[in-house]
């Protein structure tokens, strides 16, 4: 994975999570952070931090982006979610726009 | 009642073994001509049964050989001819009209009646049912030479008291005609009950009383000469005869008169029972109703002079209706005046969608909110607690537990635990008084904004108000939004106690709250006066327009105001209205207010100049005078719905031709005439255009729609309902990605009814300040 096409996400408790960007355009939120004309310092330095996200939460929705990537191309699978992170999981989901 | 399928009973189970013993116990009596006519027809019964048969109906009375033992097994119980007219009739809806007789009749009727149809479907009853097995056994043995015995048989048969009894022996008439009867049998039946079989499609009537059925009155006793009688009953009844004519000429034929006495008596009690249901059958039309309408006003006669008088007036609407006949002849040039729909088929449009590139599928995944949305919903009980959980999503949740009906207790509890802010149920239907009390007792409502309890007849009536909501004055002290439609047991009183517990109210949705009067309104607008800026009292049929009318005018903020179905809402109301608080005036809903006249909708161009949203479905005594007022005058309106109005295409094109760059929402719902000006109008014009229904438009071809979806590109949302003239031309040919269609192909409905935008404030028009209270 070459650096430009990564951005880098971070939880609250500081873990980094680094994904393609593709998958993060995936979230409205973040395709508008690195898409839109103004000068967000996400955009510049590529990192997004998230104060309000758990690692866990995070982690698992960077493993939805890239199975909605798959989905969207044709392999249709399912998602699993386990029950006790569903509502944080909704949540953050919602911030992001996802 | 509901009606029953044909194939359920509705007789205890226990009825056919006490028939069936009876049956064997009982003697025939009364009548001793006719008794002896029983015992006659008994012994042939037996004789007949016996003989296994297959008739053209083999394959139904195969399978009812066991039947025919049973048969054999009672000799005695053939004719039950003591009373008269106890028949047991049961009426689709399952009602017992007359007493049961005796056994003795029903186990004759079961014994001797034929099996109906030959098709599948069995008498509801179990008394028919057998009658009916039996009737198909001597259908099939209709055609054997002793069918002549049959007809003795089922004329004893006939004479029996009940309908069934008729039922069964005219079933057994008509096998003897032939093959060609086993198939009309079960038209033939209906005939008599022409009218539940029409209203239903079933196949089998039931005992209920018929002209027919009484005119297939009891065969005469004394042609027991059987062949004769026979012979003369086949030759005399032409196969295609409908079953109450072939009973009345069979009857008529056989008949010396002798049983026409016995009938009278049945015809009269038939006919009072045919009565006291008739209305079951009978078919209002509502367009009927219109000469009842007793304005004082004579309702101006719409006039073409009118009509061209709006297009003569200088304005927008005379100018735009010249763009449009200008370009319709320009279109039309090379030849005579094409019609409607070639004009529409003249719009060219090429689907920009490659469509093969779009191999199979276009795969949408769901977002990670709605799986977990649906996971929640699955697993509602086990959700602790909704703390931090925003009320956007509170709301999303909420109203997919109502729409899937997994709503439980528990999460009403977790929505009023804490201290919320908006509780939103858009079906309380579920919810039990006991529930509801316990929970809105302890429920901490400080800080209340918005409370919608939707569809809450069962559990909100004015008890359950005064320990709950209206515990104290003033207990709901921030409460902006209030909706409780539905609450049928609320009275004038309980929404006093309301009112005047949440002194903040900006808007109050009182729809379909039946019990309210003009006296709950005037007290709500003495309360309110000055705050309340949204009003929904929709099919409030209880309220009095002319009575409420000083009510609403005292209301001085009115923003939105939506009389729907109130009927007694007409030109009058509306004109004093409008003049009295029009200018304030956002939305306006008159949605089935059919009394509203063109004169109305001139008042409202001229008096509400801010109007922005108007609803004037169903209102179909409103012409193109209306649309051009409103082109003419209504400059703000950014939402205009329509259904079923007669509205001509070139007015409505006209009207998007002017106002296209403002409409935000649009609705053509079943707005016939909707084509080609149309179509080219909102094409170049409607840019802003987010939503559009145009539902049972029928005129509009493909190349239509596809010119009007890819040339509004702000479209998101198309209603196409009914729409069947509508190809994979069109659907997989737009290129508008972002589109969704509604109303074709199985798309989801419920999520797409309006629901209040979760992202907007309480209010549509206006921001709410609490500083005030």
């Amino acid at each position: 994975m070459k650096k430009e096409d990564t951005v880098k996400l971070i939880s609250a408790e500081g873990f980094e999570f680094v994904i393609d960007k593709e998958a993060a355009m995936v979230s409205q939120t973040i395709h508008n952070m690195l898409t839109s004309p103004g000068s967000f310092a996400e955009r510049q330095h590529g990192e997004v931090t998230f104060p309000e996200i758990s690692t866990t939460i995070l982690e698992k929705i960077c493993q939805y982006f890239y199975w909605h990537l798959q989905f969207a191309s044709g392999k249709e699978t399912e998602f699993p979610i386990e029950p006790e992170l569903t509502l944080e999981l909704m949540m953050a989901a919602n911030y992001l726009h996802t | 009642m509901p009606p029953q399928t044909p194939t359920q009973t509705n007789e205890p189970s226990s009825l056919p073994t006490r028939r069936r013993s009876l049956r064997l116990a009982s003697n025939p009596n009364s009548d001793p001509s006719q008794c002896g006519a029983g015992d006659d027809s008994a012994a042939t019964a037996v004789r007949v049964s016996n003989d296994p048969n297959s008739g053209p109906t083999g394959g139904d009375s195969s399978g009812k050989g066991g039947r025919k033992g049973r048969a054999a097994d009672s000799p005695t119980a053939t004719v039950r001819l003591d009373e008269s007219g106890k028949g047991f009739l049961n009426l689709r809806s399952g009602k017992k009209v007359l007493k049961r007789g005796m056994e003795a009749s029903h186990d004759n009727a079961v014994t001797n009646g034929d099996p109906g149809s030959g098709s599948a479907k069995r008498g509801r009853k179990t008394r028919t049912q057998k009658s009916q097995e039996e009737e198909e056994e001597q259908k099939c043995e209709a055609k054997d030479t002793d069918s002549d015995v049959d007809a003795v048989k089922i004329e004893k048969h006939n004479v029996a008291e009940g309908l069934e009894h008729f039922d069964s022996g005219d079933r057994g008439k008509r096998k003897l005609d032939g093959d060609a009867v086993n198939v009309e049998v079960g038209s033939t039946v209906a005939g008599g009950r022409k009218l539940s079989r029409e209203e239903k499609g079933k196949s089998v009537a039931n005992g209920e009383p018929h002209r027919g059925a009484v005119a297939r009155e009891a065969p005469p006793l004394e042609n027991r000469s059987g062949a004769e009688l026979h012979s003369e009953e086949r030759n005399a009844v032409p196969v295609q005869l409908r079953a109450r004519e072939r009973s009345r000429n069979t009857n008529n034929n056989n008949n010396n008169g002798n049983q026409r006495e016995h009938g009278s008596n049945r015809m009269e009690q038939f006919r009072d029972i045919a009565r006291e249901n008739a209305f079951r059958f009978a078919h209002f039309r509502a367009d009927e109703e219109e000469n009842t309408n007793d304005d004082s006003v004579p309702e101006p006669e719409p006039e073409p002079e009118v009509e061209h008088e709006i297009e003569d007036w200088p304005g927008p609407f005379s100018t735009a209706m010249k763009i449009i006949r200008d370009r319709e002849k320009k279109d039309t040039q090379t030849g005579c005046r094409p019609s409607e729909r070639s004009l529409v088929e003249s719009i060219e449009w090429v689907p920009k969608r490659n469509q093969s590139l779009t191999s199979g599928k276009f795969l949408v995944p769901s977002s990670l909110q709605e799986l977990c949305l649906n996971i929640l919903a699955r697993n509602v009980d086990n959700i602790a607690s909704l703390d931090s959980v925003p009320d956007s999503l509170r709301h999303r949740l909420s109203q997919l537990l109502c729409d899937s009906g997994r709503i439980t207790d528990h999460f009403l509890e977790l929505l009023v635990g804490g201290s919320p802010t908006e509780i939103r149920l858009r079906n309380c239907s579920w919810l039990s008084e006991e529930h509801f009390t316990k929970c809105f007792q302890m429920c901490d409502t400080a800080n209340l904004v918005v409370l919608q309890l939707d569809q809450c007849g069962r559990c909100l009536a004015d008890y359950v108000i005064y320990t709950t909501l209206a515990q104290s004055r003033g207990h709901l002290p921030r409460l902006t939004n209030l909706s409780i439609t539905g609450a049928c047991r609320l009275s004038d009183l309980g929404l006093r106690a309301l009112v005047s517990s949440a002194p903040a109210l900006r808007s109050v949705n009182l729809s379909r709250c039946s019990l309210l009067t003009s006296s709950g309104i005037f007290h709500l607008a003495e309360s309110l006066k000055s705050l309340l800026k949204e009003l929904y009292l929709d099919e409030c049929n209880g309220i009095d327009a002319e009575l409420v009318l000083p009510a609403l005018v005292e209301l001085e903020h009115l923003e939105v105001l939506s009389v729907a179905g109130v009927k007694t809402v007409n030109d009058d109301f509306v004109k004093n209205y409008v003049t009295a608080r029009g200018h304030n005036l956002k939305e306006l809903v008159l949605h089935n207010c059919v009394n509203v006249t063109d004169a109305s909708i001139k008042i409202i161009a001229e008096q509400c100049p801010g109007l922005c949203v108007l609803d004037i479905m169903h209102l179909e005594k409103l012409t193109d005078v209306s649309i051009g007022h409103l082109t003419n005058r209504c400059r703000a309106l950014h939402t205009l719905k329509l259904c079923r109005n007669l509205f001509s295409d070139e007015a409505i094109a006209a009207f998007v031709e002017t106002s296209g760059e403002s409409l935000q929402e649009l609705s053509l719902n079943s707005v016939k005439k909707v084509g080609y000006h149309t179509t080219l109008s909102l094409a170049r014009h409607a840019k802003n255009l987010h939503t559009l229904d145009l539902s049972w438009c029928r005129n509009l071809t493909d190349n239509a729609l596809g010119l009007i979806v890819d040339s509004c590109l702000s479209l998101i949302s198309l209603n196409l309902f009914g729409c069947t003239q509508v190809t994979d031309v069109f659907l997989k040919g737009h290129s508008n990605m972002q589109l969704q269609m509604i109303g074709l192909q199985n798309s989801p409905l419920l999520q797409n009814v309006k629901v209040p935008d979760p992202h907007q404030g309480a209010l549509y028009y206006s921001s709410v300040s609490m500083d005030c209270v």
